[in-house]
């Protein structure tokens, strides 16, 4: 089921994506211009997408549970994360995200928050200091 | 034998006691910084220049410096891409493939020698070829034009299908979506936006690292908890090379992967990426009886590897001889001559025979250090492995996403990360590999710009493509692989009616 | 957890470094990150800008840091553009190489914004705009080429570094409408891009283009090594040094000047204070005779413009060249 549903996703992908390409033009001189190359990739992504919905491989086991739930909570820190990363600062963000992400995983709480205060200032000291590349220091330096 | 001399002495300079100390440094520095994914030799370059002038180096020693930075960040990729699969830079996809499932074996610091021996194989085998061929080899070069490069191109896509395995169809529509993604941003051939829904943040296309980081890190993670459903994930003894070295040494594998990776270097745009592919490619034909390639075939890494590494040593030869860079490497190492004022271009071979010779000889004692150097490391790089993984990978999302924020410096990149994190873990659900994906985005941009410029110098006339005959030959080969695949696909399905989906 | 301890450690040392480095007087030009950012890959006219000038601010110690040059191609400088003004419009450790192949996809709309969008800090120096055919082309002169052209514009297969409409293309167009070829045949031509002058005639000599349209400085090697040869220079006179014996197009009867003129800008919200600073080290370089021997080397002319001078001069250049993209037909 999963892959025919993949599949008429990717036949509708396709079609859009072709459809999309067909706007772009050039007044002149360049006798392939920018849509071909776009236009060209779309029918094979549609035929194939179409051929895996009808000759489908066996269905893959997909999460559940509180497995699915611990995914889904991963993937809603690492947004947030990214979100938070500059108004927090690097130290205070990582500090979150890496306490939270080694507390799912199943160690107690002041380990976690060890290991993400260690992670934290070892990576600020090793990007901001040592490799030169600025990283937003946020809260944890008072802005 | 003129050349002999100033490359003997070339290797006098280099290997002078100071150099020696500076090209020792530099492989060190440059390992560690290139063991970060997304951090490569351009950040290495920059802390180190400072240092160079400093220590008021002289500009060969600057040069040898840069150069084994260069070299050790290379290496330093192949760490992340053997212990994490996140492959640290493009040339390092490949390596993943075998890399990875031989770590998870628990053969991490068997397949770290492997990559030093294979890219020590590689780049001693480019620098001969380097010494003898450069200036025939240019010469033969310039007559790829834009039909030669796109009937490479289109064989390079093809043997993506070739690199994994598992449902061709899947396979294909993997690399397809990658060159769809490829598209996104402004197209340089006529500086129009394209799929970029007027986000500044997708003009410039999007960043390799951020897709490689994306699919390969993030989607790791999402299979990890998942994992943890079937009990606790041993863990696998590591940081002991099992085999002698001597046993970890592929002769013929590095030998024809490491004449095909400098040949295709020596093309001006091809690049390392797709030599170690391609190096892939041909060894698995080749060697791969019992496919035992993509499960930790040690073969799988030694292949790209010494491809990789003889197409960097390939790569010198556009750069010296005409002055045009043949990689992302050269390009690094045309700015460091400019900034040692040295004017690079077709007379440089006749105007400073010694700052070539002192390079090509730089590069190799940067080679010998590295395998030097490193060897007797592997075991200490593996017992990153024995970090407890409630520790490690959450480390290695915090690496992944620091790898995205070096590169532009916003939080757009890392909501596109966790998205290609999300894309990529039901692409591994699905049985899409990843692999075919990333290689598609970086040949999709210059494999349509070839095609434009073939067609834009035709005037329109689709023939044109054909009427070349290295072009017409690169199809006739390419034609054949699909011959071949298609027949061994009728056969596979004929005798396994009830085939088993693999993982 | 061996390895982290090391890497700190080593980060531990050199910070040591940089301490070192910190503790030299503090010079007013930019912030502590001097960058110089070059819109083309590495060995492109705008890389070349970026390192000449870069190097000479270390050995004037206009900067005590290194500028770092980092190179962001992409859609003639379109994409740098995209990233300053989006992102770091704000910085001032950072300067931008740009050219009048910058302003003519600035005038033909090509960029995301208008002039105004950035501050023009400076420029620095003239390439000349050169027309090249291997040694032993058919095309002598430019009367041979453009003759050619003329009574088959679409049976030469010409090209350049910059995109259709760019101003390697848009140079060629005005020398063929010197040479008296009609609008409608212009736009017959064929063009092909390439990502720099470099690649460009190393296509040429490959024989899969036949005439390029470039500037001399980034291909003045291959002149020099006899490979190729320049049917003419759109200069105002003869060119100085090794060049000299290079015809103007002026001289063969096609009055064209098309001067790649050399400068930088930096974001729009960078304050008047760091904008005169930069103007300042950029005038010293402008000043040494460092860039003099580079400038003679290259065959660039030095020429210095800055600040609202240069601000004017920008804004007649692009009116100028937008309004000849409309005559020719590049842009409606």
């Amino acid at each position: 089921m999963s892959d025919r549903i993949v599949g008429v996703l990717l036949a509708l992908f396709a079609g859009w994506y072709g459809w999309e390409a067909g706007s772009y033009s050039v007044g002149f001189g360049d006798p392939m211009g920018p849509a071909l190359f776009p236009e060209a990739l779309a029918p094979p992504i549609g035929l194939l997408g179409l051929y895996l919905a009808l000759r489908p491989d066996p269905e893959p086991e997909w999460s559940s549970g509180r497995y699915l739930l611990a995914q889904l909570a991963t993937v809603a820190a690492l947004v947030a994360y990214a979100l938070l990363l500059q108004p927090l600062g690097f130290i205070l963000a990582t500090l979150l995200l890496v306490a939270c992400l080694t507390a799912m995983l199943g160690a107690r709480l002041p380990q976690a928050l060890m290991g993400g205060a260690a992670t934290s200032l070892g990576f600020f000291a090793l990007f901001d200091w040592f490799l030169g590349i600025p990283l937003p220091p946020g809260l944890a330096f008072g802005g | 034998m003129d050349t002999l001399f100033s490359l003997a002495h070339g290797f006098t300079v280099a290997t002078q006691p100071v150099n020696l100390l500076v090209a020792f440094i530099g492989c060190f520095v440059g390992t560690v910084i290139g063991a970060l994914p997304g951090i490569g030799p351009v950040n290495g370059i920059a802390i180190l220049i400072p240092l160079a002038f400093s220590l008021d180096l002289s500009p060969v020693s600057a040069l040898i410096l840069l150069t084994s930075v260069y070299y050790g960040s290379m290496f330093g990729g192949r760490i992340a891409s053997i212990l994490l699969n996140i492959p640290g830079d493009s040339s390092a996809v490949v390596t993943c493939i075998d890399g990875f499932p031989m770590a998870k074996k628990g053969l991490a610091a068997d397949a770290l020698a492997i990559s030093a021996i294979s890219s020590f194989a590689g780049g001693t085998l480019a620098t001969i070829g380097l010494t003898v061929l450069a200036p025939t080899l240019a010469m033969a070069a310039i007559h790829f034009g834009p039909r030669e490069y796109f009937a490479l191109y289109v064989m390079a896509i093809v043997i993506v299908g070739g690199i994994a395995t598992g449902n061709p169809a899947k396979t294909l529509v993997a690399g397809l979506l990658g060159l769809a993604i490829g598209t996104v941003g402004i197209d340089p051939a006529t500086g129009i936006p394209r799929f970029t829904f007027g986000a500044y943040e997708l003009y410039e296309g999007i960043d390799f690292v951020i897709v490689a980081i994306g699919l390969f890190a993030i989607s790791e993670f999402l299979v990890y908890i998942e994992q943890r459903r079937s009990g606790p994930v041993e863990q696998v003894p590591v940081g002991r090379r099992s085999t002698a070295l001597r046993r970890l040494t592929y002769p013929a594998t590095s030998l024809r992967a490491g004449l095909l990776g400098f040949v295709i270097g020596v093309l001006p745009g091809a690049g390392a990426t797709l030599a170690s592919f391609m190096g892939y490619a041909l060894e698995k034909r080749v060697s791969d009886k019992d496919g035992t390639f993509g499960k930790g075939d040690p073969r799988g890494v030694a292949a790209p590897e010494a491809a990789d590494n003889a197409a960097a040593g390939g790569s010198l030869v556009p750069m010296l001889t005409l002055g045009v860079p043949g990689s992302g490497t050269t390009a690094i190492m045309l700015g460091m001559l400019v900034t040692l004022n040295v004017q690079p271009g077709p007379l440089l071979f006749q105007q400073q025979p010694e700052i070539v010779w002192g390079l090509v000889a730089a590069l190799y004692v940067s080679n010998v250090i590295l395998l030097v150097l490193n060897i007797p490391l592997v075991g200490l790089f593996a017992k990153l492995l024995t970090v407890p993984p409630h520790y490690l990978m959450p480390g290695v999302v915090t690496v992944s996403f620091l790898g995205v924020y070096s590169v532009n410096q916003n939080s757009f990149d890392l909501l596109m990360m966790v998205g290609f994190g999300v894309f990529g873990y039901l692409l591994r659900k699905l049985g899409i590999p990843l692999v075919p994906v990333v290689l598609g985005i970086i040949l999709g941009t210059p494999m349509e710009q070839s095609l434009r410029r073939a067609m834009a110098a035709s005037g329109g006339d689709v023939w044109t493509l054909l009427e070349s005959p290295l072009a017409l030959a690169l199809h006739a080969v390419t034609a054949c692989m699909i011959l071949v695949a298609i027949v061994r696909e009728a056969r596979r399905r004929h005798g396994e009616a009830a085939a088993a989906r693999g993982a | 957890m061996n390895i982290i301890a090391g890497r700190r450690a080593l980060g531990a040392g050199m910070l040591g470094l940089a301490g070192l480095a910190a503790a030299r007087p503090a010079t007013a030009f930019v912030g502590p990150r001097p960058e110089c950012l070059a819109p083309s890959a590495p060995g492109g006219g705008w890389d070349f800008t970026c390192r000449t000038v870069g190097r000479l601010m270390q050995e004037l110690q206009v900067v005590d840091q290194p500028v770092q040059v980092s190179n962001m191609p992409g859609a003639v400088g379109a994409v740098a553009f995209a990233n300053v003004t989006s992102r770091r419009a704000a910085d001032h450790n950072l300067f931008v190489a740009t050219s009048t192949v910058g302003l003519t996809q600035i005038a033909q709309r090509r960029y995301p914004g208008d002039i105004d969008r950035v501050r023009w800090l400076a420029m620095l120096g003239a390439d000349t705009g050169v027309i090249l055919v291997r040694a032993d082309s058919r095309f002598k002169t430019l009367a041979d080429f453009l003759g050619a052209l003329k009574s088959d514009p679409g049976g030469i297969v010409t090209g350049g570094s910059s995109s259709l409409g760019g101003y390697d293309h848009l140079r060629l167009l005005l020398l063929a409408q010197k040479a008296g070829i009609p609008a409608a045949d212009l736009k017959r031509f064929r063009w092909i891009h390439y990502d720099g002058g470099g690649p460009a005639v190393t296509q040429m000599l490959g024989g899969h283009v036949e005439v390029v349209s470039t500037d001399l400085a980034e291909i003045a090697g291959f002149v020099e090594a006899g490979q190729i040869r320049v049917l003419g220079a759109m200069a105002e006179a003869r060119l100085a040094g090794a060049f000299a014996d290079i015809p103007t197009a002026r001289e063969q009867g096609y009055d064209v000047v098309g001067l790649n003129w050399r400068g930088f800008y930096t974001g729009g919200r960078v304050s008047d204070e760091h904008y005169n600073a930069m103007i300042a080290g950029l005038k010293r370089v402008y000043d040494s005779e460092g860039w003099k021997e580079a400038a003679r080397r290259s065959g660039l002319q030095p020429v210095w413009r800055s600040g609202p001078e240069f601000e004017r001069f920008v804004a007649g250049m692009v009116s100028e060249l937008r309004g000849l993209s409309q005559e020719i037909g590049i842009i409606s």
